[in-house]
């Protein structure tokens, strides 16, 4: 922004004296801050430690070397929480403000690490019988404590995923595109499912006041997962496609009505990708088997959902 | 030249948003920031991002289906050439529908409306020009620098921005390179000649008067610059991009031409870029630079590297860690004009988002672990380097 319109506003009475004092210095850049480049530094680090480690204690498994490493990486788990809990704020169903500004990266940085300890358990002594599955609920139980109790959305966020890969479902994009994701029979089932009970569990918290900043989170990876699910139902099967299409439907309503309640807008967008996805393929599989009337049917919705949109514009307003 | 926008409405909406972040650093009331919304009318049709990503997906969708339309209805008429023509005053009444109906009287600001039809009509005229002229690299890197840089410039288009810069150092390859070897054998410096001075010369647009509509525009070819100039440099690019396009072939124990100045400069851009950064204050060249050092280290990583991708991980995590606390506490108060402190909230770093890339990056995929820990370890996000927008 430039200098000289901060000053206008001053003139203008639009800001008070003092305020334009602490403006100015960031608007001219005499003051810089670096909050967000340590942050991604510190994000960055945090990345790499615990996947080095991860990989490190993986290989050297069976070695001399192991004791030394699995006991230096309890330390640092012990260190890590010792700090997170000597600065640890009480609980509360409220938004808690961390008590350092590097705070969440410590509980972060704790909980990727006692993860690695819990996977070199089980590797090394099969510590619970059936393998991953146990391991990946507990991971995900250990997950929520942590993010409810130092309020902690990446780990809450890492709690969803753990414990919707314990259903074997993955919401990493990385699957979305290869097609392990449609081949899983079972897969829009789950997922329907699994969304449903999120969805639902969120928003009695929401009603009870739980954490309630915690929702978007909830309901963001609920509606993904069902929304894939459903779509991936679509796209799978000719005898249920209608079933799926329908559950289809519901789900985009649901994101649509939650977007506008809510206002984000994200949802919006996935209402509208997912349901025209949906109702494009079917189409096509049906009625529009000619290029011309299909280039007709493209031009016609999309036109029209844009006119839509413009018409209704305050509909779709930010409050302010 | 100028823009398409109403200019009185674009310079309050750079007022707006810079008091909307005032208002939620907590340096103005909300009575404030509403009062300054009241002096400073504008209006644009600028709906949020989501709502912008909707339409966009929206109409160029609808545009593919009147182009597909057309071309069913003409596509048997004319020659290729004939075709072309009419691709080509087919994306320019696209373009004059963009600025004539939608920005000039339904007042349209980057409403994702407006991209999509920017990209549907730029699209069409440069395909449009490739049917009928003789589609030579030249004419064709032309094309693009012309009708993107005009797209930066009128309509202050990032993605524009961004193609008509990558073109404008395409063509100054291709000149090189058709210029013999000789010629070939410098290309790095020849880039970093034109590059340098470029940055210095965009550093005081950006600051010169009556350029601030553009101001996003000009940071992104701030950032594009200086990576130019450091990529022309850095030696994993030049002997990757030399062996590629100049089909140059490095045998066993020996090195690329001028190696050691290529050495020498992956170490010093950075840091020079560092220091400079520091000490002037850059926040755009401090960004850069940081992932420029993360760059050059991977850079001799990948020629001098003894194996043991994690111990360079966990090392290099617990440096970074360290490095970042160290440099939190000595900023916990203000000095030499820096600080720790958050003094505005930026957009991309809400708590939501942020959420999400860390599972994304992270927890991710838990499945794969069953094969194995390994994977999963190199997304770097790269951290939002214009930071601007």
């Amino acid at each position: 922004m430039n200098p000289e319109k901060l000053k206008q506003l001053l003139d203008n009475g639009l800001i008070t004296a003092d305020q334009f004092a602490k403006i100015e210095p960031i608007v001219t850049g005499k003051i810089v801050s670096v909050y967000y480049e340590l942050r991604i530094v510190l994000y960055l680090g945090v990345t790499l430690l615990t996947t080095g480690l991860g990989i490190l204690i993986y290989e050297n498994i069976g070695d001399i070397g192991h004791i030394v490493s699995i006991a230096g990486l309890v330390v640092l788990t012990v260190a890590t929480f010792w700090y997170v809990f000597r600065y640890a704020v009480a609980y509360s169903d409220e938004r808690v403000k961390a008590p350092t500004p590097y705070y969440d990266y410590m509980v972060l940085l704790g909980s990727l690490l006692f993860i690695s300890v819990l996977t070199y358990l089980q590797v090394l002594y099969a510590l619970f019988d059936d393998g991953m599955g146990a391991t990946t609920l507990v991971t995900s139980a250990f997950f929520f404590y942590v993010a409810y109790r130092f309020d902690h959305l990446g780990v809450l966020s890492l709690a969803i995923t753990a414990l919707a890969s314990f259903f074997s479902i993955s919401i990493s994009p990385q699957k979305w595109y290869s097609s392990d994701f449609f081949e899983t029979a079972q897969l829009p089932i789950k997922s329907i499912v699994f969304g449903v009970v999120i969805i639902v569990a969120a928003l009695v918290m929401e009603r009870k006041k739980i954490k309630r900043h915690f929702t978007f989170t909830y309901v963001h990876f609920a509606t993904l997962i069902f929304l894939l699910g459903s779509l991936a139902g679509v796209f799978m099967d000719d005898d249920t496609t209608l079933i799926y299409l329908l559950a289809l439907y519901g789900g985009c309503g649901f994101a649509a009505y939650y977007g506008r309640e809510s206002r984000s807008f994200l949802f919006l967008l996935y209402a509208f990708a997912f349901g025209y996805t949906g109702t494009t393929y079917c189409l096509t599989d049906t009625v529009l088997v000619d290029i011309g009337p299909w280039f007709f049917y493209l031009l016609l919705s999309c036109g029209g959902f844009v006119l839509f949109i413009l018409r209704y514009r305050t509909f779709f307003k930010r409050s302010s | 030249m100028k823009h398409a926008y109403n200019n009185s409405w674009l310079e309050n909406l750079l007022v707006i948003k810079a008091a909307g972040a005032w208002k939620s650093g907590k340096l103005i009331s909300n009575d404030q920031f509403l009062h300054i919304g009241d002096e400073h009318k504008v209006g644009f049709y600028h709906p949020n991002l989501m709502i912008r990503l909707l339409l966009f997906l929206a109409s160029v969708i609808a545009l593919t289906g009147l182009s597909g339309l057309l071309a069913l209805v003409i596509g048997n008429m004319g020659d290729e050439e004939g075709i072309g023509v009419m691709m080509f005053f087919y994306g320019v009444a696209g373009l004059i529908f963009l600025d004539r109906q939608l920005i000039a009287r339904s007042h349209h600001y980057k409403s994702g409306v407006t991209e999509g039809l920017l990209y549907h009509s730029a699209l069409f005229m440069i395909l449009g020009v490739a049917l009928f002229s003789d589609a030579s690299t030249y004419t064709m890197t032309l094309v693009f620098l012309i009708v993107a840089g005009f797209s930066a410039a009128r309509y202050l288009d990032l993605i524009s921005s961004t193609v008509a810069f990558c073109s404008g150092c395409y063509l100054v390859f291709q000149i090189c390179y058709d210029a013999g070897p000789l010629v070939q054998s410098i290309i790095p410096f020849v880039f970093i000649a034109l590059f340098a001075p470029a940055y210095l010369g965009v550093r005081k647009l950006k600051k010169a008067n009556g350029t601030e509509a553009w101001g996003d525009c000009l940071v992104l070819v701030e950032v594009c610059c200086i990576i130019v100039v450091y990529a022309a440099g850095n030696y994993l690019v030049v002997r990757e991009l030399s062996t590629a396009m100049l089909g140059l072939y490095v045998e066993e124990g020996q090195d690329i031409p001028f190696a050691y100045v290529f050495y020498a400069l992956t170490v010093v851009v950075p840091v020079l870029g560092l220091a400079a950064a520091v000490k002037m204050k850059d926040v755009v060249l401090l960004r850069v630079s940081l992932l420029l050092v993360a760059f050059s280290v991977f850079t001799f990583k990948y020629y001098f590297s003894l194996g043991h991708h994690e111990i360079t991980f966990t090392a290099g995590g617990a440096i970074l860690i360290g490095s970042a606390l160290l440099i939190y506490r000595y900023l916990k108060k203000a000095r030499h004009g820096y600080t720790a402190e958050r003094v505005l909230e930026e957009k991309w770093a809400e708590a939501n988002p942020e959420a999400f890339v860390i599972s994304q990056t992270m927890g991710g995929n838990k499945l794969a672990a069953k094969d194995g820990l390994g994977g999963g370890g190199g997304e770097f996000g790269g951290g939002g380097s214009t930071g601007s927008y």
